[in-house]
């Protein structure tokens, strides 16, 4: 079965100034931005809204007590405000036509060896079916989108998911499951192919 | 189990919670239209994980940081604080030279708690001062009028949402009232009310900017952070005439 990374879970850190704050920003913007920019297929979207939701952590860990900075649970937090930024930036700015910059273009494909086909024409290919899944998963309505990310592409697990969305965690695994219905049926007759260019997918032994 | 029961149960057995993990696999063994159907929701999961990282842009961390200290000044300066005896009993102002930045009706408690209640409000440490004339002065006319637009008020602490917020307050007429959703409504997002009322309840100038004017939608008092008789005791010196409690 293909696994999906499960990062180690962040080491609690006691927050405060700007000095531990850099190194939050340090630590989480990769993740962050990979988040935004799933979920709104644009670079400049997802770098605003990244931005944007730094200053928002910053500005409320300020405002909080030492106990609340202790007890704060930090990597779903984050998520939690990067998702609300995305919302409001979506929110007014309708997302059915998207402008989406090819984010799976050949160049960062090249350099990332470890996903990478044998053969020249399939890195073509590949860019092209990643550019698909790309596409289908921006058709998703939002909550459904915010769900699959975090299940699939963040490798996060039911529970956590439920935290950052502040939903039950029955609600998150039936989003997960509506969306990975709907992707099925977009991708449709593609799926197939971009599965068996990269080798069949072992089924659960 | 039935084929449509299984194709929920997918992910959890992926992710190793679910209890009948077993029933699912036999059934999945046994059943080819939904080992077709596992497929491809494998085949989903696995071109999603398979998206590539794409890596943020360079010195984003740094210009991060150097947004943050532009937008999010140091709240360490001391404002300074005095007390007045209004119509409503002592009160305690925090003030700047830029405006004032808080107000808090006395609780009965000395004038030491009360600013430290009140610079815990503030994020910001308070220092007792004797009153400069332009604040007693203004203060004077306020309790006269009650109306906000002869104070001088800083609000820079604030978030523009809750400045707005508080700004459309100001403009409910003295002795009148308004609902938490028109102020929304007149922010151009009606589905704020809840948020107007976060702001409203965390209001740092109580009186000068008048959430005591703001009330339910059904025209009932609703809440203050002085108690509702407070709010009816306000709206009643302003002149108010339809109060429902």
């Amino acid at each position: 079965m293909p696994t999906v990374a499960q990062p180690a879970a962040a080491k609690a850190r006691p927050v405060s100034g700007t000095d531990t704050f850099e190194r939050i920003v340090d630590e989480y913007q990769r993740r962050l931005y990979g988040f935004a920019l799933r979920m709104t297929g644009n670079r400049e979207d997802a770098e605003e809204i990244v931005q944007d939701a730094f200053v928002r952590a910053y500005r409320a860990i300020g405002k909080m007590t030492l106990q609340q900075r202790a007890e704060l649970r930090l990597q779903p937090w984050l998520y939690t405000i990067t998702l609300n930024v995305t919302r409001n930036r979506l929110r007014s700015k309708r997302p059915t036509n998207v402008a989406l910059d090819s984010l799976a273009d050949p160049d960062a494909l090249l350099n990332d060896t470890s996903i990478l086909p044998d053969k020249p024409e399939d890195i073509v290919e590949r860019g092209a079916d990643m550019a698909l899944v790309e596409q289908a998963l921006l058709q998703l309505p939002m909550h459904l989108r915010a769900a699959a990310t975090l299940r699939f592409i963040e490798g996060r697990s039911h529970p956590e998911i439920a935290e950052i969305l502040q939903q039950p965690i029955g609600t998150v695994k039936s989003h997960v499951h509506r969306a990975v219905r709907i992707l099925r049926r977009i991708l449709g007759p593609q799926l197939g192919r971009i599965i068996h260019l990269d080798g069949e997918a072992d089924a659960v032994s | 189990m039935r084929c449509r029961d299984i194709e929920a149960l997918w992910d959890n057995v992926c992710c190793g919670d679910e209890p009948r993990r077993d029933d699912v696999l036999a059934h999945l063994q046994a059943c080819a239209h939904c080992q077709g159907l596992y497929k491809e929701f494998e085949g989903v999961a696995y071109c999603l994980s398979c998206l590539p990282v794409v890596e943020p842009p360079q010195r984003l961390v740094s210009k991060i940081m150097e947004h943050i200290k532009q937008t999010c000044p140091k709240k360490t300066d001391p404002d300074s604080a005095i007390s007045y005896e209004s119509p409503l009993g002592t009160i305690y102002v925090a003030f700047r030279e830029s405006g004032i930045t808080g107000v808090a009706i006395s609780r009965g408690e000395p004038l030491d708690e009360a600013l430290v209640r009140m610079s815990q409000r503030l994020h910001r440490p308070l220092i007792p001062q004797p009153a400069p004339d332009w604040l007693l002065a203004e203060l004077t006319i306020f309790f006269k009028t009650w109306r906000t637009d002869g104070v001088r008020v800083d609000l820079s602490d604030l978030t523009a949402f809750e400045q707005a917020a508080l700004k459309k307050a100001a403009e409910i007429p003295v002795g009148e009232v308004r609902s938490y959703g028109w102020i929304a409504k007149e922010l151009g997002q009606p589905k704020a009310a809840r948020a107007v009322g976060q702001v409203m309840a965390n209001n740092p100038l109580p009186l000068l900017f008048p959430c005591h004017r703001v009330v339910a939608s059904d025209g009932t008092l609703h809440r203050y952070g002085y108690g509702v008789e407070m709010k009816a005791q306000i709206l009643k010196l302003e002149g108010c005439t339809s109060i429902r409690v």
